[in-house]
């Protein structure tokens, strides 16, 4: 993934960001179809510009404020759906494929952590962008990229020691 | 950062649910259709950076507006000129003073009209014949041509304009040459 937008076939493009940008959407958007529908416009809306490798971030903070314009649009129907729906549980899609207990384990404690850690990490670990990518998606500091990713890993270690 | 090394490479080895197929074939529509708004994504189009965008564009309309303007005062400048040098077709109105023949010097910048256009339209055209003119061996092809034409002239400064049409009727003779 060191170049998205220098690969001339969108697809394989496309496949090798997908699930770091749908594991990225999911940190708003409950399910997995919401998410799958906010990546799918950020991507095009990123392919059809054709942005450089420069401007990677922008496909990130496309996705995070098509996520949180689909959170706001998403709360005001749910409040107008409430009675409803009131005694539905909300599908929780598993956003990682975990196979034995100890990634099962490791997943949840990554669901645990505070929204900013955890927002910061899944762009670190699962989409390889660097501090000052993720300064630009996030539109926070280097410094506060940096921290929030180690305050991240420092939670997920305490989390999973043996009590 | 060695602390975590470990905990980062089980991180990397706990891969993320994988998209669906469908998705696929729905990014694939959304890039052949060429059309704005044609995205089947339920969010409206939106880019995070828009401002910039917005900003950009703002700026440049300002530019043109201040060009236009530019242009149009010059442009107005020239047809000043103009007026002042072409004596023919201004405006006098019938003051006062002119009658006591003390007389206005000059009239304001606001009295002059310059031609702005002039048509004529023939709406008949009669064929009289041949005829010859006095001492003239050649024959003359007599045309009688019924007009009617309009001249027109603005005032730029105020914008007022005047115009006047009138029917005219014109002969002409045009020789004619046996072979």
């Amino acid at each position: 993934m060191d170049n998205v937008a220098s690969h001339e076939d969108w697809k394989s493009c496309f496949s090798e960001v997908a699930p770091g940008l749908l594991l990225f959407a999911r940190q708003w958007v409950q399910s997995a179809a919401d998410a799958e529908d906010v990546v799918q416009e950020a991507f095009v809306k990123f392919w059809r510009r054709n942005h450089s490798i420069e401007s990677r971030a922008l496909l990130y903070a496309a996705v995070r404020s098509i996520a949180l314009d689909f959170i706001r649009r998403d709360r005001r129907r749910a409040r107008r759906e409430a009675s409803a729906f009131a005694e539905a549980e909300p599908a929780m899609e598993p956003q990682f494929e975990w196979e034995d207990e100890t990634q099962s384990a490791l997943a949840a404690a990554v669901g645990s952590l505070p929204h900013d850690q955890r927002e910061v990490l899944v762009l670190k670990i699962w989409n390889e962008l660097t501090f000052s990518e993720i300064a630009g998606a996030l539109r926070i500091s280097q410094n506060t990229a940096a921290s929030r990713y180690r305050y991240a890993l420092a939670n997920l270690k305490k989390s999973l020691q043996p009590q | 950062m060695n602390d975590f090394s470990e905990l980062e490479n089980e991180l990397r080895n706990l891969r993320p649910a994988r998209p669906s197929p469908i998705l696929f074939e729905r990014v694939e529509e959304a890039l052949m259709d060429s059309g704005a708004g044609a995205s089947p994504a339920r969010q409206p189009e939106r880019l995070p950076y828009n401002w910039f965008s917005l900003g950009i564009g703002l700026a440049a309309a300002a530019v043109l507006v201040l060009f236009a303007a530019i242009s149009l005062e010059r442009r107005q400048e020239r047809r000043e000129k103009i007026a002042q040098i072409s004596p023919a077709p201004e405006k006098r109105p019938i003051l006062p003073a002119q009658r006591d023949g003390i007389g206005v010097r000059g009239s304001t910048s606001s009295n002059r009209f310059i031609p702005a256009g002039a048509t004529q339209v023939v709406y008949n055209t009669r064929d009289e014949g041949l005829q010859f003119a006095r001492g003239s061996e050649q024959p003359l092809r007599r045309l009688r041509y019924q007009t009617h034409q309009t001249w027109q002239w603005r005032n730029p400064t105020t914008g007022a304009s005047l115009r006047v049409s009138y029917p005219s009727e014109e002969v002409v003779l045009i020789p004619v040459s046996g072979q």
